[in-house]
Order: structure tokens, then sequence, then C-alpha cells
């Protein structure tokens, strides 16, 4: 028999072939992270994990550290992580009126969003290897603007409002032709659209801004020959035939509280593919371990024929009970075909 | 069309600077405020909150048609006031303690608004003691508690039994909302009401008034 390397494991996946166990890369926050690095110490987490992702570039970018537990990104947005010490809240608009003639996008080729490139690859080089650029596009927009200001911008200064993304858009393809020099993967774009029901702007402001934007970043990827995965949080699910029809080839978080997770697999089973599905709002935090066993054991059974990457349906928080997340590790982890390497 | 149907439109249209004008006019015409405030304003925004419900409008539309509402009561306010016109009901507003995220609090804040409540919103990360405090200087009849994390929505339940130590609960309803937040928790921490959107949460606060009256 040939070992597969988790990085053939993906592509298989994403190819829409049926691969020898359900591959999985599953995310924590800060607090989660330590919690479980405390569990397995002195064992180095990431090797413990297995991810089949390596996380390549800077995600949501660089931070100055501006004191008082502020921080300054690269586009000069300030956040406040006094609670939220992953990403923070954003304070203050900088972009105060609806024009871009005052302000100046950062260099999108600064060589520290691609520093960690080829040193992750060494390490890690089985994995299925992922540029990601996170707060790709919707989500950038209104870090800058402000998200009252930018929704009702779709309505008030429209013009405006397609200027500000194609300019995030052109920033975004300027890092993924650069990413395209390595030997990597996929690109993965994170922008959060959906509420807990529906969209934020609706699926007629969406197509009619955000879909022509989104589509030409995406195009950049494959015409590159490369995957492209796409997170949104949220309901979203009345756009994945958008998406299908601009090449998107898998999509996060798959959120069970807010969608049918086994009716869309099997749907969309050749056409989309899901990564994440395990419930972070209600599962994780609150459930007992058998229920999160039998969750997970509900997944990996979905995920069997193919079209299914598993992880927890966002970052698991740090309200977590470490047995619960222990529950579903021990499981992925001890499928048929896995081989621990 | 009449012009208090004009009105409705334009705030149903997100028109603030249509609202302004026909809210003056009215005035200026003697309209009494109150009837400009229930069959312009009111009545536009629960038009509003039902296109939202029925997937006609978003939270752009909801905004815009919001503004203008806002831009019609600023105007409105000092003669509803000299009419001694009360408000539906008054409402303390915010997000609780540890979650800074407000969108989902402003926007139950201005559906509550154009129902015709006077809100008064804490703002975020907004601790116990402090609906404590709310609750003793504005008297408020409800307060709605919002959180978008799993991380801080026990800190829902926290404000409830503040309230109770104080010996205040019996004086108000708390209405709660937010991502995570179901029917069922409201139920299990002994809140009086859940929404899972801002149209429904001004119909829910609607009708702890409609009950309390009764």
């Amino acid at each position: 028999m040939i070992m597969m390397t988790k990085r053939e494991i993906i592509r298989a996946v994403l190819d829409g072939q049926k691969p020898p166990y359900v591959p999985w890369s599953c995310g924590f926050t800060k607090e989660a992270r330590a919690k479980l690095q405390l569990h397995f110490a002195p064992l180095e987490l990431e090797l413990v994990l297995q991810n089949h992702f390596v996380k390549l570039g800077s995600d949501i970018g660089f931070f100055t550290d501006l004191g008082n537990d502020r921080v300054r990104d690269v586009f000069g947005v300030v956040w406040d992580r006094s609670i939220d010490k992953d990403i923070g809240n954003v304070e203050g608009c900088l972009l105060s009126e609806p024009t871009l003639e005052h302000y100046t996008f950062p260099d999108p080729l600064n060589r520290r969003f691609f520093a960690d490139i080829p040193e992750s690859i060494d390490q890690y080089g089985d994995r299925f290897r992922v540029f990601q650029i996170g707060f790709s596009l919707y989500e950038r927009a209104w870090t800058l603007r402000g998200m009252q200001n930018l929704l009702m911008d779709f309505r008030d200064y429209p013009k405006f409002v397609r200027e500000l993304l194609n300019t995030i858009a052109d920033y975004n393809i300027a890092q993924v032709k650069e990413a395209l020099k390595y030997d990597i993967d996929a690109v993965y774009y994170g922008d959060d659209w959906g509420q807990q029901r529906g969209l934020q702007m609706g699926p007629k402001l969406w197509r009619e801004f955000i879909y022509p934007v989104l589509e030409r970043m995406v195009r950049a990827v494959r015409e590159g020959g490369k995957y492209v995965l796409l997170h949104s949080c949220g309901d979203v699910d009345e756009l994945f035939n958008d998406l299908i029809d601009m090449g998107v080839n898998c999509f996060n978080p798959f959120q069970p509280e807010v969608m049918d997770v086994p009716a869309l697999l099997q749907k969309y089973r050749g056409r989309l593919i899901f990564h994440g599905g395990l419930s972070t709002q209600i599962s994780l935090p609150y459930g007992t371990i058998e229920q999160v066993r039998a969750e997970t054991r509900r997944l990996l059974q979905m995920g069997r024929e193919g079209g299914y990457i598993f992880a927890p349906a966002h970052d698991v928080e740090g309200d977590v009970p470490l047995e619960n997340i222990l529950a579903f590790i021990e499981l992925i982890q001890s499928q048929p075909g896995f081989c621990n390497n | 069309m009449s012009k208090l149907d004009d009105m409705r439109q334009s705030v149903i249209d997100g028109d603030m600077n249509v609202t302004r004008e026909l809210v003056q006019k009215a005035l200026a015409e003697k309209m009494p405020p109150e009837k400009i405030l229930k069959d312009g304003l009111i009545s536009a925004m629960e038009e509003v909150g039902r296109r939202f419900e029925s997937g006609d409008f978003y939270v752009p539309e909801m905004l815009v048609s919001a503004r203008a509402m806002k831009s019609g009561l600023v105007l409105l306010r000092p003669h509803l006031v000299a009419a001694n016109v009360q408000a539906v009901g008054k409402v303390v507003i915010g997000t609780v303690k540890g979650d800074l995220h407000d969108i989902g609090k402003n926007l139950v804040g201005m559906m509550l608004e154009g129902a015709g409540f006077e809100v008064v919103d804490l703002g975020t990360d907004v601790s116990a003691e402090k609906y404590v405090s709310a609750v003793i200087e504005h008297r408020p009849d409800i307060i709605a508690c919002s959180a978008l994390i799993t991380t801080t929505m026990p800190r829902m339940e926290s404000v409830i039994l503040s309230l109770t130590e104080a010996g205040l609960r019996h004086q108000v309803r708390v209405i709660i909302g937010g991502a995570p937040v179901t029917d069922e928790y409201a139920k299990r921490i002994g809140a009086d009401g859940y929404a899972p959107d801002a149209a429904l949460a001004a119909v829910l606060a609607k009708e702890l008034i409609l009950q309390k009256d009764g």
C-alpha cells in the first residue's frame, strides 16, 4: 500500500476523490491553545495536532504594539485587544469620509508577508500549503471605514465602495502573485459576510458589489494553478452556487448552527468541498464529551466518501473544556488509515 | 399620497433629507406631534422590521431607514416633550462585560427607538454592576443585553443574578440576544425574552410592555 502524505490527501479531497480517511485542520484561539499546550507538554502542539494544512503568510497581518492593549495593523487601523486577545476590536475609524483621497495602502509585497514560507514548508513539507489572506475584502473595507458606515455606503456612496473593494483586491492580488512564486497549494481568503440568519448586506448587494471583485481575486489564484479556500462566518449557503461559479474550491467554516451540514455536504459533493462543521457555539462549549464524540463521529462518517475536511467551525475558544477538545482530537486521529507521521 | 404617507415612505426608502423636510412641514402645519411620530415614523419602522423579517431588507436598508427616522425624531422630540407625549417604554441596552461588539446592539437600539421606546445605550463591555446602577438611575421597563460570543454569553446570567441580589429584578424585564443566544438559553437563565434579530427585539419589547400594562 502506498502511503499518501497529508498534502496528497487534501489534494485528493479537493479533486473530488475518496480519501483514505477524513483529513483535518483545526484552529485554536490563544487561550485554548495554551490550555492544550499545557496538557501535551513537553510535546510541541503542532506536531501533536497533526493538522493537514500548513498555514503560510500572516493571515490578519502584522501589528505594532502601541501599549495599553492596543495594536496598529499595517493598514493603520488600531485594534483594542484588552478583551479579544487574538484579533481584537477596531478602535476609531480610519476613513472617516467616503474617500481614498488621503489614504495610502501599505506595501503588499513587504517581505514580512512571505518570510515564513520557506521555513514552514521545510518544517511541514508533507502538509498542504495554504497562503492565508484574512480580512480579505468586505472585512478589510469595514475595518478601515467602520461597519455601519460601510453598510450605509453601499446605498449612499456605491462608487466609493467599488473603489475601496477594488483597491483591496489589487492589494491582495499583488500578494497572491508573489505567493505563487513559492511551492504553495492554495490561497485561503477569509471574509465574514454572514449573520446568524442571512447575509449582513443581503444577496443583491453581495452580488452587485462583492461578487465581481472577489471573482477577480479567485481568478488570480486559479490561473496560477492553485486551489481557493474561502471562509465566511454565518448563514451564507445561499451563495454557494456563486462561489462555485467563480472557482472557489473549498468553503469554511460550515457552521452547523446556521446551515444544514449533512444536506449541504450531500448537495454539493463533487462541486464544493467543506472544511469545518463541528459546533463551536453549542457542542464544544456546552456539550458533554459524549455529545462531542457523537457529532465528530457523524461528521467523519459523512466525510468518508470525500468532499470534507474536518474542523471545529471556528478557532476553538478558551471556554471549551479540555476534555471536549481531547475528545474530537482522539477520534479524528484514531481513524483507520491514518498513520501518525 | 398624504404628507404622512410620504414621510413614512421616505423613512422606508432611507431618504433622510425628505423625512426631515416632511417632519418640518407637518410641524409647521400644526399636525399633532404624536400623530407624526406614530403614523409617520413608527409606522415606517414597523414596515422596515417586516421587510427585514421577510428578507426584502438587510442591515444596510435597516441602517439608512433608522437614520432617516432619527433625523425626523430629532426635530420632533422637543414638540413631543412640549405636548407631554410619553415614550412607549424605556429600555436600557448594552453589550455585556467582556464583549466589545456593538453593531447588533446598535441595530436593536435603533429598532426600539423606531418603535417609540426611549433608549439608554450603555455601550459595550457593560458590567452587571453598571446595569444595576442604570436600573436605579433610569428606572427602565426593560433591560436588553447583547453578546456575540460564547465566552461572554454567561455574563447575561450575571446581570440577572445581580439584579436579583439588588432587589430590582421584579422592577424590570430582561431581554437578551446575539449570535450564540437561543430561546432555550434565555429560559434557562431566567430572562424574560429572547429575539433572534433587531426587528423581532422591537416586537418582543412591545409585547412585554403590553403584558405589563395589561
